[in-house]
């Protein structure tokens, strides 16, 4: 039954599976501090899954592959549609939001009939897929990602933006803060406690803003503490794995220049 | 107290473990970074294609070599354009490097694209290249016959040393290793400095990064072939009466004999070159 898919991984037709089951294998935690177990589940095929439909099914009847009742899987997920950002976890290993990701494709990726499921590695497990991602909370407001238009009276209407920068940005607006980018880069660990891509091409979004740009040297002081854009090695994992093709080498290789001319004329004049 | 339904929901506000956030505007990281950047292009990226180039003298035999190890420590301060732009640049970079290598997760096993493979390679090319440079700075800089005194021993030293074929295989992989570091070092620092922000002026440079590490490492290469398989030649000072460095002029006394030769190869009286008395 093996055969070449298009992306050239040796799989299995999703035609196999009608009428039969497939395997799905998921990394479980009860609570943060608890041991994490992986529990096998046993469905049956239907044509056109993604994951948070699975995730769905089993929740309908959490009975795993040797029968014994458990409990529903937790993870987030809120508009199933790759806007919202929030159901990114480990599938076949591979970081990838579930709503997006494919039962047909991830079994003839797999090669078999197992899909595994587990949470994010890098960030704290809450329970089971859902994990703890307010670190990327943090670091936008360390970096102040927010266009200061709030006052005491009426600020009037703000400064006209060319539709040259419009373009610029809007790629930059399309950031979705599901941490994928995080959570492939190498340099994001518990050691460099580096910031990451998504703070990052937030900046330089909001830099870029006529109104934004009023808060643009302190961004980029920001960007230069310890764990900032300096922390990039530049692997480019983050923009190979972003689901909403984010241009984010290009806003750290901007964000990284302006921050080096920002330290320089720190230095000389202030 | 009797049982208490559900956990509370887990405390945001305070994150105890995981990934810390960024500390805005804190510490010293940034500068040591980009002075390890930099100090992989300039001094020692300059040098790394200095040292190439001299040794590309090689090929022009002992004499040539010579000359060229006699040319660059005759420079003014040599001593301290050695160490204030070859070893303690290079100790830094290398060491601050080892740091940097340590602390990052490869995840090459799971994303295996270019990009990451070449943040796993020039971590690996860096780590060769400063185990080499180690053994290659103490066995042909400090052990052994003294160039810098001895210049024209240098070609024989090169030639003793690439005899064993173990130490030949060794230059050959830190060449290899080395030029790929300094290549992609140079594509790195484009990228990372933001002079190549774009993914058209990142390919450009990559073409250029690479015929450059490409072109350094040919000549590399060239030159340790062709010492170790050019005929052996002798052990011998190939310019000895040419001592390097600092010499105290002597004034030739009528009797005695001055310690440097009185006489050109044709036998005609030459006399030292003047020194202005004050």
């Amino acid at each position: 039954m093996s055969t070449k898919t298009k992306n050239g991984h040796s799989g299995v037709k999703a035609e196999h599976y009608k009428g039969t089951t497939y395997k799905v294998s998921i990394k479980r935690q009860a609570t943060p501090d608890a041991p994490s177990r992986t529990e096998v589940f046993e469905l049956p095929y239907r044509k056109g899954l993604n994951i948070t439909s699975v995730l769905g099914d089993i929740a309908m009847e959490p009975v795993n592959a040797s029968g014994a009742e458990t409990t529903a899987i937790s993870y987030d997920a809120n508009c199933l549609e790759e806007i919202c950002g929030s159901c990114a976890m480990l599938i076949n290993g591979k970081a990838r939001m579930a709503c997006s990701a494919l039962v047909d494709k991830l079994l003839a990726e797999a090669g078999g009939d197992t899909i595994t499921l587990a949470p994010l590695s890098k960030f704290p497990v809450v329970r089971d897929l859902a994990v703890d991602r307010s670190v990327l909370f943090e670091n936008l407001k360390a970096v102040k990602a927010w266009v200061p238009i709030d006052g005491s009276y009426d600020l009037g209407p703000g400064p006209k933006q060319f539709p040259q920068i419009q373009e610029a940005r809007y790629p930059l607006s399309n950031c979705i803060s599901c941490t994928i980018c995080m959570e492939v880069c190498p340099q994001f660990n518990d050691q460099t406690n580096f910031v990451g891509a998504a703070t990052i091409a937030q900046a330089r979004l909001f830099n870029m803003d006529p109104s934004g740009a009023v808060l643009k040297e302190e961004r980029l002081r920001a960007l230069a503490g310890d764990g900032g854009v300096q922390e990039c090695g530049y692997a480019q994992n983050c923009v190979q794995a972003c689901p909403k093709q984010l241009p984010l080498t290009e806003a750290i290789s901007d964000i990284s220049r302006d921050v080096i001319v920002q330290k320089v004329k720190d230095f000389f004049v202030r | 107290m009797g049982a208490v339904a559900g956990v509370a929901p887990p405390d945001n506000s305070t994150r105890r473990r995981g990934v810390q956030p960024l500390r805005a505007g804190q510490g010293h990281e940034f500068l040591l970074r980009k002075l390890h950047s930099l100090s992989g292009i300039v001094p020692i990226g300059a040098f790394l294609v200095e040292h190439i180039i001299s040794n590309f003298e090689l090929v022009h035999g002992p004499l040539a070599y010579a000359q060229q190890v006699k040319f660059l420590n005759g420079l003014p301060l040599v001593r301290v354009l050695e160490w204030a732009f070859i070893f303690i640049p290079l100790l830094y970079h290398a060491g601050f490097g080892v740091f940097i290598t340590f602390r990052g997760r490869a995840n090459v096993n799971v994303y295996p694209w270019a990009g990451n493979w070449m943040y796993v390679w020039q971590r690996i090319s860096g780590l060769i290249a400063f185990a080499y440079i180690i053994q290659h700075v103490w066995r042909q800089r400090f052990a052994g016959v003294s160039l810098p005194e001895h210049p024209g021993f240098a070609y024989s030293k090169v030639q003793m040393e690439l005899a064993h074929p173990w130490m030949l295989a060794i230059y050959v992989i830190a060449m290899v290793a080395t030029c790929f570091h300094f290549a992609y070092g140079i594509w790195l620092f484009a990228a990372k400095w933001g002079i190549t922000p774009g993914d058209n002026a990142r390919k450009k440079s990559a073409w250029v990064c690479g015929a450059v590490g490409s072109a350094l490492c040919a000549m590399g290469l060239v030159s340790i072939f062709w010492v170790a398989y050019a005929k052996q030649y002798p052990i011998q000072d190939v310019m000895p009466a040419q001592p390097n460095g600092v010499v105290m002029p002597t004034v030739p006394t009528v009797n005695g004999a001055a310690d440097y030769p009185t006489t050109n190869s044709a036998g005609q009286q030459v006399a030292p070159n003047g020194v202005p008395q004050q």
